[in-house]
C-alpha cells in the first residue's frame, strides 16, 4: 500500500478510492443543512457521516444517485435492504415486482422502478413479469442487477454481438484471431439459442480486464461458464445470482441458507411486538397476543385508545407544523 | 226471443201457469242479484196474482191494484219487473236477449246504485198505473231532466185528467182499452191491446196536440207522428226505438224524451232546430253527433251511452246542462265551445287525470260539474284538483265548494308550481352533476393515459438499452403500473369515446357497490340532502348528510373555502374520486384541522400506486376508517398494502380498513413484517440524517436527548434509539410532498449547482493542498539526510577552533543586548 501511495499522485489517489466523493458528500450535506449541523455540531456531524459510512448505514433515506455511486454504497445498500425486509422473506410470501419497488423505495425515496424491473427479469427469464417472486430469489437477482449494473449491460452487449455473429469488442480482445475464428463458429450455430460458452467467457474476461466499474472476479466467471456448452444471456444471470462465490465477493448479504437468520434483529422485533401487544393484553384479560380470537377482537381495540390517542397528538402537533414549512 | 213472443198470443200464454210460476218464484230470487237484462214480454201470460205477489215479495214494487188487472196484463208495468224477466232464462232462452229493452229501468244493464232512488222532481206524465210511482224508481237524479230545467209546469196528474186536454195525451202504460173508452185513439194495434202499444197509435183528431207521451210502451218504430206539427213534448221514454227517423218533421217540438231505448245512431234531427230538451239517456249510442245545429238545446242527456269522447258540441250554443254520466268516456274535448253550459255531469266514467279534463278549464260558465266514479276521483286532493282544474266552480258531485276548499286548492296550486319548478331545478343540477363527473372521470383517463405513457416508454428504454429485440412490445405493456385486468382498455384514449357515457356511468356506479351497507361510499345518484359546494363542468363538490364528497381536481378548492364551524364538524366522511393523491397530499393536515370530526376517507380512482405514498395519510393524524378502493388505485393489488398502512397508521388505532374490521392480529403482522424497517430506520440512520428526515417537533425532541446525550455521558447509540421512542420508527417514514412551484425547485437546482461547485472547489483547493504538503513532505524526507550531515559538518568546522568560536559568541551575545 505504501509502495502504491507513493507510486500514485495524491490526486490518482484520491479518485481512486472514492475518498473525494464521501468528502464531496459530506461538505455538501453540511452546506445544504447548515443550521441543523451547526447546532449538532460540525466535528459531531463529520464524525458520524463517516462512522456511518464505516457501518454502511449511510445509504439510509438517501437518494438513489448516491446510494449507487460506490461499490461500498452498494453493498451497504443491499445489506439494509436485506436486514429490513428479511421479515419479509421469512414470511414466505410471493411478491409481485411492483411490491419489491415499492419496499425499496421505503428505503430510498426515488428508487427508479425500470431498476426492479430488470432484477425481476433475471428471476422470471425475461417473460412473465406479472408473477410473483420469492423474496431471496428476487434478492440475489437484484444483488447482481444492482451491484454490477454496468458491467452486466456490457456483457449484454457481448453477447447481441455474439449472438448477431458480429466480432465483438474485436479492439478491446487481444486473442482477435481466435476469437474470428470462433465467430464463424458461431454463425453456424446461430439457428441454436444461446452462445458459446468459451467464447462468451473470452469475450468477458476481456471485458474484465479493462472494465473500470466493479465486476466479478474472473474465476467466478470461470466457474460459471466452464460447464456448459451453450449459455444463454439470462442464464448466465441466473447462474451469477445463485453463485455462492460472487455473493461472497458482494459481502452484503449471507449465504442462502443464512438469509432468514438474524437473531439480532429477531430479539429486537420480539421486544417491538411484545411493546405493541402488552398494553390490550395488560387491559383485557391476558391471552396471548396473536392468538386472539375473533370475538374479542373489538375489546382490545377500544382499550388500545386512550394510550395511542396521546401518541397520536404528540404526532399531530409535528405534522402540522411541518406541513406549514410546506 | 220475438218470433216465440209473436207467437206467444192467445192461449199460449196461459199454458202451463204453474209451471211458469215457479219459475217465476226462481227467477224472482235470482232477481236479487239482476245482472243480465231479460224482458220478456211473452211472460206477461203468467197468472197476474202470482206476478204480483213475486214481484211484491222480492222487489218490493207496489203491487198491482187487482180492479187494474187490465192495466197489470199489458205489461207494461209488471214485464220490467226483475221477477218476471228472469223467467226467460229459466226458459233457457237468456242469451237471445237484446240489450237493454224498453220493458223496465229497474231490470236495466246499467243499473245504477241510484236506480232505486225516486227522484221527486220526476216530469212524469204517468197515466196513472198503480205501478208507475215503483216504475219510475229507476230514474235517477242524474238521468233526470228536472222541471225546472225543462222550463215545462208538470206533476203527477191524474190518469183521469188527460182526456179533458186536448192538447195533451198521455199513453203512459196504455192501456188501449180505456184510451178507446175515450176516444181520444181511433186506432189502436191489436197486439198492444193488453200489454202496453207496440206501435205509435194512429191519432186522429188531435193536430192540435202539443203533448204525447208514450212512455213506457214497446214501441220499436216511430211512425204516425208526422202529422203532429204542433207537438212540443214527446215523451217516448222507455220504448224500444232504435232510430229517430220518426221525429224528423215535428219541427215544433221542443222537449223530446227518448230515455231507454234502442237508438244507436244520433241523426234525423235536422229539422228539429227549437229542440230545447233532448233525452237520450240509457241507449246505445256510442258517440256525439249531427247535433251541431241545435243552437236552442238547452239540456242534452247522453247518460247511459257508450260514448267514449265528448266531441262533436260545437254550436250548441244555448246548451246549459250536459249529462254524460255512465258512459265510457276517457277524454273530454270542446266543452269550452259551449258558451252556456253550467252543469256537466261526468260521473261513471274512465277519466283518469285531469289532463284529459285541460278543456274544462277554459268554459268560463261551467259551474257545476260531478267526476265521481272516475278513477281520476280516488287522487288525493281530488276536489282541490278540480277545483285548480276549473276555477269557477260553484258545485262538485253535489257538493258545494267551500272557501276552505278554494283556498286549499290555491294552496296547492302554488305548492305544485313550486315542487315542478324544484323538481325541474333539481333536474337541471342532476345533469350538470352528472357531466360535471363524467367530465372528471373523462380528464382523470386521459391524465391517466398521459401519466402511463411516459413510463411505458420509460420501460421501453430501459429494454432496449438492455439490447435484447426480444423484449415485445406486449411486454411493456405487462409492465404497466396496473394490474387491473381492464385497464389497458380503460386507459387507451382511443377507446374512451367508443364507450356511451351511459354505459362507463353504469360501470362506474356498479363497481362503487359498497361491501358493507354502512360503508359510505360514492353513488352515483345524488340524495335530496345533497348540497352542492362547487360545480363546474369538469369537478364536483358536494356535501351528502355527513359526507363530503369531491370529483376531479378542481374540487380540492372547496376544501378551502370558508366552512362554518357546525357544517365542517358534521363532516365525517370525505371521499375523493378522479383527483391525483399526490395532488391531494398537501390538504391532508389542513383537512384535520378544518374538519375536527373526520373519521373516514375514501380514496377512489386516485392512482395511488406504490407504498410510500401511503405514509402520507400520516399526516390526517386521527381516522376510524379508511377506504382506498381498488379501482384506480394500484397499490391495492399490492399484498403489504394493508400491513404497511397499519404499521405506518399504527397510532390511529384504525378500526376499519377498506369496510374489513382491523383485528389486533393485523396490527402484530404488520409489526412483524415492518418493525424490522423501522427498527433499523431508527437505530442505524446516522443521527445527522435523522434529523433532517424528521418533522419539526420530533427533531426538537431528538436534539434534546442528544445534547442530554452529551451531559450524560454514555449511552450506546441503540438505547438512544429505543429512548425516542417507536413512534419515530414510524415518523421516519414520510412521502416526500413536491413542491407544486416550478420556481422553487429551479432555484433549488441552481442553488445545488453553485454550492456543488463551490463544494468542488474548496475540495479541489484542500486536495491540492495536501498533496502539495505531501510532496513537500516526501521532498524533505529524501533531502533530510544530506541536509542533517551538511549541519552537523558545519557545526563541527565552526568549533574547530574553540577560542575563536567562544569569542565570536560572545560578541553575538553583546550585539544582541
Amino acid at each position: 500500500m505504501n509502495f502504491d501511495r507513493f507510486a500514485l499522485t495524491a490526486e490518482e489517489f484520491i479518485a481512486e478510492t472514492n475518498v473525494l466523493f464521501y468528502l464531496n458528500d459530506a461538505v455538501t450535506q453540511l452546506l445544504e443543512h447548515k443550521e441543523e449541523y451547526i447546532q449538532f455540531g460540525v466535528a459531531r456531524y463529520f464524525a458520524e457521516y463517516f462512522s456511518s459510512v464505516k457501518n454502511g448505514n449511510h445509504v439510509l433515506f438517501r437518494e438513489f444517485s448516491y446510494v449507487k455511486a460506490t461499490p461500498h454504497n452498494r453493498a451497504s445498500f443491499l445489506r439494509i435492504f436485506w436486514r429490513c425486509f428479511r421479515q419479509i422473506g421469512k414470511n414466505g410470501d410471493l411478491l409481485a415486482v411492483l411490491e419489491y419497488c415499492s419496499l425499496l423505495q421505503l428505503i430510498c425515496p426515488d428508487y427508479p422502478p425500470e431498476m426492479v424491473q430488470s432484477a425481476a427479469k433475471i428471476v422470471l427469464i425475461d417473460d412473465a413479469m406479472d408473477c410473483l417472486v420469492s423474496f431471496s430469489d428476487f434478492l440475489y437477482a437484484f444483488q447482481i442487477q444492482f451491484y454490477y449494473g454496468e458491467f452486466l449491460e456490457s456483457v449484454s452487449v457481448i453477447y447481441q454481438d455474439l449472438l448477431s455473429g458480429k466480432s465483438p469488442n474485436t479492439v478491446i480482445v487481444p486473442t482477435s484471431t481466435s476469437v474470428e475464428h470462433l465467430v464463424s463458429a458461431v454463425e453456424d450455430e446461430a439457428s441454436q439459442e444461446g452462445v458459446d460458452s468459451t467464447l462468451f467467457t473470452q469475450c468477458i474476461m476481456g471485458l474484465c480486464e479493462r472494465f473500470k466499474h466493479s465486476h466479478p472476479s474472473p474465476a467466478a466467471i470461470r466457474d460459471i461458464l466452464e460447464n456448459t456448452q451453450r449459455v444463454s444471456f439470462y442464464g448466465f444471470l441466473i447462474a451469477m445470482a445463485r453463485n455462492e462465490k460472487i455473493s461472497q465477493e458482494i459481502g452484503a448479504l449471507p449465504s442462502k441458507s443464512d438469509l432468514l437468520i438474524d437473531p439480532e434483529m429477531d430479539q429486537e422485533l420480539e421486544r417491538l411486538i411484545a411493546q405493541i401487544s402488552i398494553s390490550p393484553t395488560s387491559n383485557s384479560s391476558g391471552s396471548a397476543a396473536g392468538l386472539r380470537e375473533p370475538p374479542r377482537k373489538a375489546s382490545p381495540r377500544k382499550s388500545l385508545h386512550p394510550r395511542k390517542r396521546i401518541e397520536m397528538e404528540s404526532d399531530g402537533s409535528t405534522e402540522e407544523t411541518d406541513s406549514s414549512e410546506n | 226471443m220475438r218470433p216465440q213472443r209473436k207467437a206467444g198470443s192467445g192461449a199460449a200464454r196461459f199454458l202451463a201457469p204453474t209451471v211458469n210460476s215457479y219459475k217465476l218464484h226462481l227467477a224472482a230470487v235470482k232477481s236479487l242479484v239482476p245482472d243480465k237484462v231479460v224482458p220478456r214480454p211473452l211472460d206477461l201470460q203468467v197468472s197476474k196474482g202470482l206476478t204480483k205477489d213475486i214481484a211484491g215479495d222480492a222487489l218490493r214494487i207496489n203491487p198491482a191494484k187487482p180492479e187494474n188487472r187490465l192495466a197489470a196484463l199489458s205489461g207494461t208495468r209488471l214485464a220490467h219487473s226483475p221477477a218476471l224477466a228472469f223467467v226467460g232464462d229459466l226458459a233457457g232462452l237468456e242469451h237471445a236477449m237484446l240489450p237493454p229493452p224498453a220493458a223496465c229501468g229497474a231490470v236495466m244493464g246499467d243499473l245504477g246504485p241510484q236506480s232505486y232512488r225516486v227522484h221527486p222532481r220526476r216530469l212524469t206524465q204517468s197515466a196513472g198505473a198503480p205501478g208507475s210511482q215503483s216504475n219510475t224508481s229507476h230514474v235517477t237524479a242524474g238521468d233526470v231532466i228536472t222541471a225546472s230545467a225543462l222550463g215545462f209546469p208538470c206533476g203527477g196528474r191524474s190518469h183521469d185528467d188527460y182526456a179533458a186536454l186536448p192538447e195533451r195525451l198521455d199513453l203512459d202504460r196504455s192501456d188501449s182499452y180505456q184510451c178507446f173508452r175515450r176516444n181520444c185513439v181511433s186506432k189502436h194495434s191489436p197486439a198492444g191491446g193488453r200489454r202496453g202499444l207496440e206501435e205509435c197509435p194512429l191519432l186522429e183528431r188531435v193536430e192540435k196536440l202539443r203533448l204525447l207521451n208514450l212512455q213506457h210502451n214497446r214501441i220499436s218504430c216511430m211512425r204516425n207522428l208526422e202529422h203532429l206539427r204542433w207537438l212540443v213534448f214527446l215523451d217516448l221514454h222507455d220504448n224500444r226505438i232504435s232510430h229517430l227517423y220518426g221525429v224528423s218533421t215535428l219541427t215544433s217540438l221542443r222537449v223530446l224524451m227518448l230515455g231507454k231505448n234502442r237508438i244507436q245512431r244520433i241523426c234525423g234531427l235536422e229539422k228539429l232546430t227549437n229542440l230545447d230538451v233532448l233525452d237520450l239517456h240509457c241507449n246505445e249510442i256510442p258517440r256525439i253527433e249531427n247535433l251541431s245545429h241545435l243552437s236552442e238545446l238547452r239540456v242534452l242527456n247522453l247518460a247511459g251511452n257508450r260514448i267514449s269522447r265528448v266531441e262533436g258540441l260545437r254550436g250548441l250554443g244555448s246548451l246549459a246542462e250536459l249529462n254524460l254520466r255512465r258512459n265510457v268516456i276517457s277524454g273530454v274535448a270542446e266543452v269550452d265551445r259551449l258558451p252556456c253550459l253550467r252543469r256537466l255531469f261526468l260521473s261513471s266514467n274512465c277519466i283518469g287525470s285531469f289532463d284529459d279534463l285541460a278543456c274544462l278549464g277554459e268554459s268560463g260558465s261551467l259551474c257545476e260539474l260531478t267526476l265521481d266514479g272516475n278513477p281520476v276521483a280516488q287522487e288525493t286532493w281530488y276536489r282541490q284538483a278540480a277545483l285548480r282544474c276549473v276555477p269557477h266552480l260553484r258545485t262538485l258531485d253535489m257538493k258545494r265548494i267551500t272557501e276552505e276548499e278554494r283556498r286549499m286548492a290555491c294552496v296547492l296550486a302554488r305548492k305544485e308550481d313550486e315542487k315542478k319548478r324544484e323538481t325541474h331545478k333539481q333536474a337541471v343540477h342532476k345533469e350538470k352533476r352528472r357531466l360535471a363527473i363524467r367530465n372528471a372521470a373523462q380528464q382523470w383517463e386521459e391524465l391517466k393515459a398521459c401519466l402511463d405513457l411516459p413510463t411505458q416508454n420509460g420501460v421501453k428504454e430501459e429494454v432496449s438499452s438492455e439490447g435484447s429485440p426480444t423484449h415485445s412490445t406486449a411486454h411493456t405493456n405487462g409492465l404497466a403500473q396496473d394490474p387491473s385486468p381492464d385497464e389497458p382498455r380503460r386507459v387507451s384514449p382511443l377507446s374512451a369515446p367508443d364507450c356511451p357515457p351511459g354505459g362507463s356511468e353504469n360501470r362506474l356506479r356498479s363497481s362503487s357497490r359498497p361491501n358493507s351497507p354502512r360503508d359510505p361510499r360514492l353513488s352515483e345518484a345524488g340524495g335530496t340532502s345533497v348540497q352542492s359546494l362547487s360545480l363546474s363542468d369538469s369537478h364536483l363538490a358536494e356535501l351528502d348528510g355527513e359526507t363530503l364528497r369531491l370529483f376531479g381536481p378542481g374540487a380540492l378548492e372547496a376544501l378551502e373555502r370558508g366552512w362554518g364551524v357546525q357544517t365542517a364538524g358534521a363532516v365525517t366522511t370525505i371521499a375523493f374520486r378522479y383527483i391525483s393523491f399526490d395532488a391531494i397530499i398537501p390538504t391532508l393536515p389542513r383537512i384535520r384541522v378544518k374538519f375536527p370530526n373526520l373519521a373516514h376517507l375514501v380514496f377512489l380512482e386516485t392512482n395511488i400506486s406504490r407504498l410510500p405514498q401511503l405514509a402520507a395519510l400520516a399526516q390526517v393524524k386521527r381516522l376510524d376508517q379508511l377506504t382506498i378502493h381498488p379501482e384506480g388505485n394500484p397499490v391495492v393489488g399490492l399484498a403489504l398494502w394493508r400491513s404497511f398502512l397499519l404499521y405506518r397508521l399504527h397510532h390511529f388505532n384504525l378500526q376499519k380498513l377498506n369496510g374489513v374490521e382491523v383485528t389486533m392480529n393485523d396490527v402484530i403482522a404488520a409489526e412483524r413484517l415492518f418493525g424490522t424497517l423501522g427498527h433499523v430506520a431508527t437505530t442505524k440512520t446516522p443521527r445527522c440524517r435523522l434529523l433532517l428526515l424528521l418533522e419539526e417537533s420530533r427533531k426538537r425532541q431528538l436534539q434534546f436527548l442528544l445534547e442530554g446525550r452529551g451531559r450524560r455521558a454514555g449511552p450506546t447509540p441503540e438505547e438512544d434509539g429505543r429512548q425516542l421512542g417507536e413512534g419515530l420508527s414510524r415518523a421516519l417514514f414520510n412521502y416526500p410532498v413536491r413542491d407544486p412551484s416550478g420556481d422553487g425547485q429551479e432555484e433549488g437546482a441552481v442553488d445545488a449547482s453553485r454550492r456543488a461547485e463551490l463544494v468542488q472547489r474548496y475540495l479541489c483547493g484542500l486536495v491540492q493542498w495536501a498533496a502539495d504538503t505531501s510532496i513537500k513532505g516526501e521532498a524533505l524526507h529524501k533531502l533530510w539526510p544530506s541536509m542533517f550531515v551538511e549541519m552537523v559538518r558545519d557545526c563541527v568546522l565552526d568549533m574547530r577552533d574553540r577560542p575563536a568560536f567562544r569569542q565570536a559568541s560572545l560578541s553575538r551575545l553583546t550585539h544582541t543586548k
